[in-house]
């Protein structure tokens, strides 16, 4: 069969391009109530009153929840934030309040007329100011929260996280470098802006059966979570989830679900939906992180890089949720892909008072690459080296080992030279990095590498079951989330392709639901083929087995003898000689109407294998299961009089393993490519000094429109990977991580000055020049 | 979602539309005038813009009207901004529509609620500066015909009631060398940090521009500086940025500063497409 590598079409894909695909705003399962938020106006305040009488007398309103310190404080690492505010909020867009009524026009209405009094606090707008010795506490209470994940807060401060990374002597490594550079960089907050703002149903029956509706990446953690926080039993918690209209890791939290359920039970356990508008969206939910980063490296005159020393304090915003997680990838990752022998890293999480921050696509990747390998370049122009040979000459390579101190081989690292070497063909790389137009327009060429593992939960596990239909076709059951990236496709591939069977044979249920559905942790982290696909091979495997244990009985023969392939069952060496799998897979029915064999159902599942936590004082650890490297090109036209420019061509060279479905891997690149553009180029929250965000819109905050896109070059080397299915590396997130900084090295260049700093407008360029008029 | 129950209207001439006003204003309604809807709908949707009832001037036929006769083009206020582009009676005003929103927005946006929306840029107004074109108004005593650079000052000043119906533009301006420049925060969608218009007649430049303060304008203040002919362009555009006396917007569009930066940059290639 050859089902892995084709261009299989996505099997929502007619629902989706008819419009007839359901969302969870759109779902229509019974009468609802309907829950509006009231959200803080500003980034820091006492909350001095809340008067709701105005709204209560609306008719339909049913029910106004303020905060309280009965509701339990959520959290995913520290349990920090409460639902709704308590005595303080602590970002612009913070949920204050919430309105039930019969209908959503009630319920905003009412919300409307609740006047919350507040008292204006000083206001933390960046990880800087959040250091400070005078700065306000945000989170007095830090030190006795409780913890249900690991972190390292630090007491009487703003940082809800240390990570260290201690690889090698780093007195040693500065010792043995002849050159070095050291820069600062920084950008704010940004947002996810997908197209399908979160959105949940949450309904507590009167048997105590708690039922959720949740546009979310991770509705087993749902389960769990609610199960901690509100102490149901996890056995009567059951979430569903049918296809997420994007995603990008901002649905991988827990928020939205926690309000639906408050609104519900405040309304006798009534089914309450909340959509949030789009300026919730932005500004409510959690968000991108924001960084500053001190980045020093150093290497020989030959250019061996020798020690990098950095610091990253990520702009975690109002509350540490999943930003500790997210810091503390950046720390894992806090070099590219590099065999670096001396490396001192303090990544951390710094609380703001900023939305809170959560993953983005690319996990703290695209972050600290920004800034590092910015660095990287100033570097290579120091010792007067080309960057890509630079970064050739020091390409981290099996046999090396990382910053956490894994020892890497072929199947946990792919090769960058490769993906070096192919970027410099997309590129035409040896005309030069830079063309001239015309006398005001040149054509620059910025480039950057990449590397990401998936710090994932060490216990993170998937499993798949497989059914089948009376024709012989199959089901397949899969807690992956389909969040658009065509994953329950390329399961279904390959389910096909070790079936051999046509995949139009294999049927996936799309949505996921908690109590039919096997868990698989969560949808984040490139992960959902890797691990879901190993589980779908073992739970082909099952249905092989019992194909062939009914298969043997009917046929006389040994299991060794039979092979399963084409919707038969038949010796392998009279392939003449077998059955049809439809007349198997219910049950063999002998002529006399004896049966054997019954139905079958197929169980698989996967465990990532030897993770381990980070040693807290060296960072020592495996913190993922491999990792995927990538290059990364990026060309513009620069206008010199108005520095202006326009995004040309922009490539992206991945050593994915295998292609399983090729023209899904180009989507899933291309989309990651623009997406790092638009953070890069244009996407920034911005705050003004009471921390409101200014652009709480996408009328002013702009995500990057078509024709605005420059020509998309997409490569991948092949070097499969012996443990995944088929070969294959994760893929979803990786085409974003250099663009951020392959963008900021091909302005630099062009402008001929340092540009540390995101957005890379053009405002940014005038500034950095001098701000001359 | 739009949180107000509102009451529509969809008279089918200019005096049953004004009648009608005249009617639910008097009823307690707060009327609006409703063309493209766009920031009726996106606007009521916050509660920015309320109206207990909206009176939809599209199928009245003077405000679709597009036409010339011997002397004018006649551009009714309910057309949109892209059959504007598409049917081209007006170059410059096609070009300076063309940068607005996006092409599905324009497909709902009118040259007439464009002028008088909330939004300050106003972009579609710019043209009609340039070319000293009247508007027609309705209002309860009937039709009046005002020069636009009377009417337009920061907004079009119309009174209670009144209708702008249609724009009338002398056809020898619709000939005149032109030029239309939008810069924006960064690419091509967003709105401008700097737009300008400006046209050539006969031997003398006008400019109109939007984005450097909170509204639009003709920018008569700098043509003179513009037109000093016995100067090079750079002393030109720097004796107009010195005669500027507008307060320039700051906000997360760009800093004051680094649009006066913009504008001299725009200056220079309105001067150099238009000559001195």
């Amino acid at each position: 069969m050859n089902i892995i590598g084709k261009s299989v079409i996505r099997k929502e894909a007619f629902d989706k391009v008819t419009g007839r695909a359901k969302y969870t705003a759109d779902e229509l399962s019974g009468p609802s109530l309907h829950a509006r938020i009231v959200t803080s106006p500003y980034g820091h305040a006492r909350i001095l009153s809340i008067d709701d009488s105005l709204a209560r007398e609306i008719t339909g309103v049913r029910a106004i929840i303020v905060g309280s310190h009965e509701f339990p404080l959520t959290g995913e690492e520290i349990r920090d934030r409460p639902p709704l505010a308590v005595d303080k909020v602590r970002y612009y867009g913070e949920p204050v309040a919430l309105v039930v009524a019969d209908r959503y026009e009630i319920a905003k209405k009412a919300a409307e007329l609740i006047e919350v009094k507040y008292e204006l606090l000083p206001v933390i707008n960046s990880p800087t100011e959040a250091l400070k010795e005078d700065a306000p506490i945000l989170h007095p209470n830090l030190m006795s929260y409780e913890k249900i994940g690991t972190a390292y807060p630090v007491a009487h401060s703003n940082i809800s996280n240390v990570t260290k990374i201690r690889k090698g002597n780093i007195e040693n490594g500065w010792s043995q470098s002849e050159v070095s550079v050291e820069a600062t960089y920084g950008f704010s907050p940004s947002s996810h802006s997908a197209m399908e703002t979160r959105a949940a149903t949450a309904e507590i029956k009167p048997d105590g059966y708690v039922h959720i509706t949740t546009s979310s990446q991770a509705p087993f953690m749902v389960k769990r979570l609610m199960g901690i926080y509100f102490g149901i039993d996890i056995g009567k918690i059951i979430v569903e989830t049918p296809l997420v209209g994007g995603a990008y890791g901002g649905k991988a939290p827990i928020q939205w679900e926690v309000l639906a359920y408050l609104a519900s039970r405040a309304v006798g356990g009534k089914r309450v939906k909340i959509v949030y508008t789009r300026e919730e969206d932005l500004t409510t939910a959690p968000c991108h992180v924001g960084l500053e980063a001190l980045v020093k490296i150093g290497c020989t005159m030959e250019g061996v890089i020798t020690a990098a020393e950095m610091v990253y304090w990520f702009d975690g915003g109002a509350y540490s949720d999943k930003a500790i997680d997210v810091s503390r990838a950046g720390g894992v990752d806090c070099i590219g892909p590099y065999n670096i022998d001396n490396v001192w890293c303090d990544s951390l999480c710094v609380y703001t008072n900023h939305p809170y921050g959560t993953p983005f696509r690319g996990f703290g990747h695209s972050e600290v690459l920004f800034a590092f390998e910015r660095t990287m370049n100033m570097l290579a122009k120091k010792i007067g080296m080309d960057p890509l040979e630079f970064r050739k000459r020091n390409s981290i390579l099996p046999g090396h080992t990382t910053p956490t101190q894994v020892v890497l081989n072929k199947n946990t690292v792919g090769y960058l030279p490769p993906c070096i070497d192919r970027l410099k063909d997309l590129l035409d790389w040896d005309q030069g990095e830079i063309t001239e137009v015309d006398d005001r327009r040149i054509r620059v060429k910025g480039i950057a590498c990449s590397w990401k593992t998936s710090t994932i939960d060490t216990d993170a596990s998937s499993g798949v079951i497989i059914t089948f239909n009376s024709d012989g076709s199959m089901n397949l059951m899969s807690g992956v989330v389909e969040i658009g990236t065509g994953t329950k496709t390329i399961l279904a591939q390959i389910l096909a392709e070790r079936m051999k069977m046509d995949v139009e044979q294999i049927h996936v249920k799309m949505d996921v639901h908690t109590q039919t559905t096997p868990e698989h942790w969560k949808t984040v982290a490139s992960r959902g083929v890797f691990m879901a696909g190993r589980a779908v091979l073992e739970a082909a495997e099952d249905v092989i087995r019992q194909i062939k244990d009914v298969a043997a009985c009917v046929l006389r023969t040994s299991t060794e003898d039979l092979e399963v392939a084409f919707g038969r069952v038949f010796l392998k060496d009279e392939p003449e000689v077998g059955l049809m799998l439809k007349d198997v897979v219910y049950g063999y029915k002998f002529p006399n109407g004896n049966s054997i064999g019954g139905q079958i159902v197929g169980y698989g599942n996967y465990i990532l294998r030897r993770m381990t936590y980070l040693d807290p004082e060296t960072g020592a650890g495996q913190p993922g299961p491999e990792w995927t490297v990538a290059a990364h090109g990026v060309e513009v036209e620069y206008d010199k009089r108005d520095f202006t420019y326009k995004l040309v061509r922009a490539a992206t060279v991945v050593d994915i393993g295998v292609v399983l479905n090729h023209k899904a891997a180009l989507g899933q690149v291309m989309g990651a490519m623009s997406m790092g553009l638009a953070f890069a180029g244009r996407e920034t929250f911005v705050f003004d000094e009471l921390g409101r965000v200014m652009n709480p819109q996408l009328r002013t905050y702009r995500p990057i429109h078509y024709g605005e896109n420059p020509r998309y070059l997409v490569d991948f080397v092949i070097n499969p990977v012996e443990n995944a299915p088929y070969g294959s590396r994760g893929v979803g997130e990786h085409g974003l991580l250099g663009m951020p900084a392959a963008l900021a090295n091909a302005l630099s260049i062009a402008a001929g000055v340092e540009l540390n700093e995101l957005p890379l407008t053009p405002e940014l360029i005038w500034r950095t020049k001098g701000a001359e008029l | 979602m739009i949180p107000y129950d509102f009451e529509y209207y969809n008279p089918s001439s200019v005096e049953e539309a004004v009648q009608l006003f005249q009617t639910l204003h008097h009823d307690g309604k707060e009327p609006m005038y409703f063309s493209g809807g766009t920031e009726i709908i996106t606007f009521g949707r916050l509660n920015m813009v309320r109206a207990g009832a909206v009176i939809d001037i599209k199928n009245i036929p003077e405000c679709r009207a597009l036409e010339f006769n011997q002397e004018s083009l006649f551009i009714g206020a309910a057309n949109a901004l892209t059959t504007i582009e598409e049917r081209n009676p007006f170059p410059l005003l096609s070009q300076t529509v063309s940068e607005i929103a996006d092409r599905t927005a324009r497909n709902k946006i009118t040259v007439g609620g464009n002028i008088c929306g909330t939004i300050f840029y106003r972009e579609a107004v710019l043209p009609f500066l340039l070319t000293d074109s009247l508007v027609l108004v309705a209002g309860h005593r009937g039709l009046r015909s005002v020069p636009i650079n009377e009417i337009f000052q920061e907004q079009l000043l119309l009174e209670s009631g009144e209708l702008l119906v249609q724009m009338v533009t002398n056809r020898a301006y619709l000939e005149q060398p032109f030029v239309s420049i939008k810069r924006r925060r960064q690419w091509d969608t967003g709105y401008p940090l700097i737009t300008v218009a400006a046209l050539k007649v006969g031997q003398e430049i006008r400019v109109a521009i939007s984005g450097l303060t909170d509204f639009p304008f003709r920018a008569k203040q700098i043509e003179g500086a513009l037109n000093r002919r016995d100067l090079s362009d750079e002393q030109r555009i720097e004796l107009a940025l010195h005669s500027l006396d507008v307060l320039i917007l700051n906000d997360t569009e760009g800093s004051s500063q680094y649009r006066l930066f913009v504008l001299k940059n725009t200056l220079h290639d309105v001067l150099h497409e238009l000559g001195g």
